[in-house]
């Protein structure tokens, strides 16, 4: 049971995806403008992402070697097909707003990364487990980001103006603002770590 | 003309596929701390955008499209561009081995290369309208693919010469690394933005 | 002594004087360009570099303090970078801008890279694209010369960009308007004249070589010349083009930049080429009214490459 915690929580902080393992950043910075973007990709991946890694930790060993990896994206791009139907049909504006990241979903490193280095060789439980903790540690990521450059960006969070007559710095909604704000984050917890140590 | 033009600009420079749709972000860091790799990766990626362009077009034209079944885009277009890197990977074993070796598995990788999918994808939304190929949808669709790859090898090949260069400077710890090459981008991305609104 | 021991690329030229005795000799030549832009928008801009040097300067000290390093602001570095800044934004703009711009120039385009020597891109202009971006609202809006309480007018090169003037008797200019700075424009942009001078004396001392601002300006005029009118090709008015926006400034101070520009003179011949043609891209078919700061950034990023592929012969080998 221990274990099962373990494995769920290493996801959110201490082997974050985003910010530590250096995974999965093309959504990070391209849907991260809004936190409704960035809570609705953080839900469609962790769904694709639990559901494969059950599915490929149940057969982990009727898979040949030498096909893994294509047939894990098989896997990965069923699942990624009925979230993009799913979104199509139940959440339309979402997944106008999310565009060609939706099907992009199926690249994503950290998906085919944990099947490749944990539902591969570990029992089911524990990757449902590595799952729901890497797609949460994945969805806090971008909350952050997007917290971030939502409100200092547009002003906004989450669609609501929150300081009357403040003006944002449109460049943070805009890609180089992105990148920015990924790369000084990215430093600062580095400049964590170095403390720590 | 005045099209071809606005496509290539636009693959290109505008909306540079690592620059402002963050695509391929992953080669994009891990792939450019030289220029000789880097340069190596940008033509394999070239080649690849070429060839599951022009096959993934082909399958949503004479496949997906004719049964109504786009829904599989997703699914069809991955294992076209799964087979397109095993391909190129054999045709560089055979005509390089060094190169082969130094690319190492960012050549497998090209398959997750989100610039490639990307690519495939958008075109399917640009260049068909309600279901049909609007005229000329293949040419441009090739186009599409060469000028994101071109663009995709420029920036590279740009992050390669800055990165080496950078080896002998000073940069902070907690700069080192990946954070100040985010930095490096951001850089090049606020340049790239003096190209926005370019009609020739 | 250990940063006395500097391992960089080849070649090492040798000039006379020191990185202090230089930074402040281009102070020098620029600040009739800052007495211009006092006289010809009004005390606002005394205060728009004053706060713009005073952050740049405050932000250098602190930072090097933090990193345990040597406090070097007496190098005149960070002074240049605070005042080409506020040279390269609208008379009028507000201060905390300016404040935000120097911050962002001083720790990401320099610092961040590892200071001095190590950066990359053009630290002013770094930021003062980054403030375009950020607040276009306030880098777009540019007064009248002349009239002290700001009055708003558009520059020569919007109303060009606008389609509201075709040439210079639509906006009612001649070229010594354009020359002396009777113009709306950036605050140290305006007065070509006395940056010109300011060139000449680096020139002189040997501060700049005349290659990159040579290919640069001559690059604008020729590419202006022939595809700058509506009428046909070889009939654009270049010496309006070489006069107007911040071609003077930029090619003469930012493109000269020893940090971030190539080290041959070959290579420098190539990357004043290479701004020009971008400006002139940008300033006849692009969606700005000038490009020269979007030019030389660009230019700044293919810098290493320059260097790589235009190696010096090395004799003897």
């Amino acid at each position: 049971m221990k274990k099962l915690w373990r494995e769920l929580w290493k996801g959110v902080f201490s082997e974050n995806p985003i910010f530590f393992i250096v995974l999965g950043l093309c959504p990070a910075l391209a849907v991260s403008t809004s936190l409704q973007n960035a809570v609705g990709m953080g839900l469609a991946a962790t769904f694709v992402l639990v559901c494969s890694n059950i599915l490929i930790s149940s057969i982990r060993n009727f898979i040949p070697d030498k096909i893994r990896i294509p047939c894990y994206i098989v896997v990965i791009a069923s699942f990624v097909v009925i979230v993009e139907m799913v979104m199509k049909a139940y959440a339309p504006a979402l997944n106008r707003s999310l565009g060609v990241y939706v099907p992009l979903i199926v690249v994503n490193c950290i998906i085919l990364g944990r099947a490749e280095a944990f539902a591969s060789k570990n029992p089911v439980l524990l990757s449902l487990a590595d799952g729901i903790g890497m797609g949460a540690g994945f969805t806090f990521a971008l909350v952050v980001i997007s917290f971030i450059r939502e409100f200092l960006g547009s002003g906004k969070l989450a669609g609501y103006t929150v300081i009357p007559g403040f003006e944002p710095a449109l460049v943070l909604a805009l890609a180089p603002g992105a990148l920015l704000i990924l790369g000084l984050l990215m430093g600062g917890i580095q400049w964590v770590k170095s403390l720590r140590s | 003309m005045g099209k071809i033009l606005a496509i290539v600009i636009s693959n290109l420079l505008i909306n540079n596929y690592i620059l402002f749709r963050f695509m391929g972000l992953c080669p994009f860091f891990g792939v450019s701390k030289q220029t000789k790799p880097a340069l190596s990766m940008g033509l394999a990626v070239i080649f690849v955008l070429m060839v599951s362009g022009v096959f993934t077009w082909a399958a949503y034209q004479y496949l997906l499209l004719p049964f109504g079944i786009e829904y599989m885009r997703t699914v069809v277009f991955i294992l076209i561009i799964a087979a397109s890197v095993q391909f190129i990977e054999m045709v560089i074993l055979k005509m390089s081995p060094s190169l082969y070796k130094s690319l190492g598995i960012y050549l497998t990788l090209i398959t997750t290369n989100c610039v490639v999918l990307g690519v495939t994808v958008l075109n399917t939304e640009d260049f068909f309208s309600a279901g049909k190929a609007i005229s000329g949808s293949f040419f441009y669709a090739a186009l599409q693919a060469l000028s994101a790859g071109l663009g995709f090898t420029f920036v590279l090949l740009l992050m390669s010469g800055i990165r080496e260069r950078l080896e002998l400077a000073d940069v902070p710890e907690s700069m080192e690394g990946i954070p100040i090459a985010f930095i490096i981008a951001s850089l090049m991305s606020l340049s790239f933005m003096g190209f926005i609104g370019i009609k020739i | 002594m250990a940063d006395k021991l500097v391992v960089s690329t080849s070649p090492h030229f040798q000039k006379p004087g020191s990185t202090a005795g230089i930074m402040w000799t281009v102070n020098v030549a620029l600040l009739p360009a800052g007495v211009a832009g006092v006289v010809i928008f009004g005390f606002s801009s005394f205060w728009l570099m004053a706060t713009a040097i005073a952050f740049a300067v405050v932000c250098e000290a602190l930072i090097q303090k933090g990193r345990g390093q040597k406090v070097t602001i007496s190098d005149g570095s960070a002074f240049m970078t605070g005042l080409l800044l506020a040279f390269n934004l609208p008379p009028h703009c507000p201060l905390w801008v300016a404040a935000v711009g120097s911050i962002f120039a001083i720790a990401i385009a320099k610092q961040a890279f590892g200071g001095l020597g190590r950066n990359i891109f053009n630290p002013a202009l770094a930021a003062r694209a980054f403030l375009m971006a950020a607040w276009p609202q306030h880098l777009t809006v540019f007064t009248k010369p002349f009239v002290y309480d700001a009055v708003t007018s558009a520059t020569p090169l919007h109303l060009l960009k606008e389609g509201k003037a075709a040439d210079l008797a639509d906006m009612g200019l001649e070229y010594w308007d354009l020359l002396v700075g009777n113009r709306g424009g950036s605050l140290g942009e305006v007065c070509v004249l006395v940056l010109v001078l300011g060139g000449l004396y680096l020139l002189w001392k040997g501060v700049i070589s005349w290659h990159t601002p040579g290919s640069f300006v001559g690059t604008v005029a020729l590419l202006t010349w022939v595809f700058g009118s509506r009428q046909g090709f070889f009939q654009g008015d270049w010496l309006f083009h070489i006069l107007s926006g911040g071609l003077a400034l930029g090619a003469i101070y930012m493109a000269t930049d020893y940090v971030t520009s190539p080290i041959t003179k070959k290579g420098q011949m190539v990357f004043g080429a290479g701004c020009g043609v971008l400006t002139v891209v940008i300033r006849l078919w692009g969606g700005y009214p000038e490009g020269v700061c979007y030019a030389i950034l660009f230019m700044n990023g293919l810098v290493p490459l320059i260097d790589r592929f235009m190696k010096p012969r090395r004799y003897g080998v």
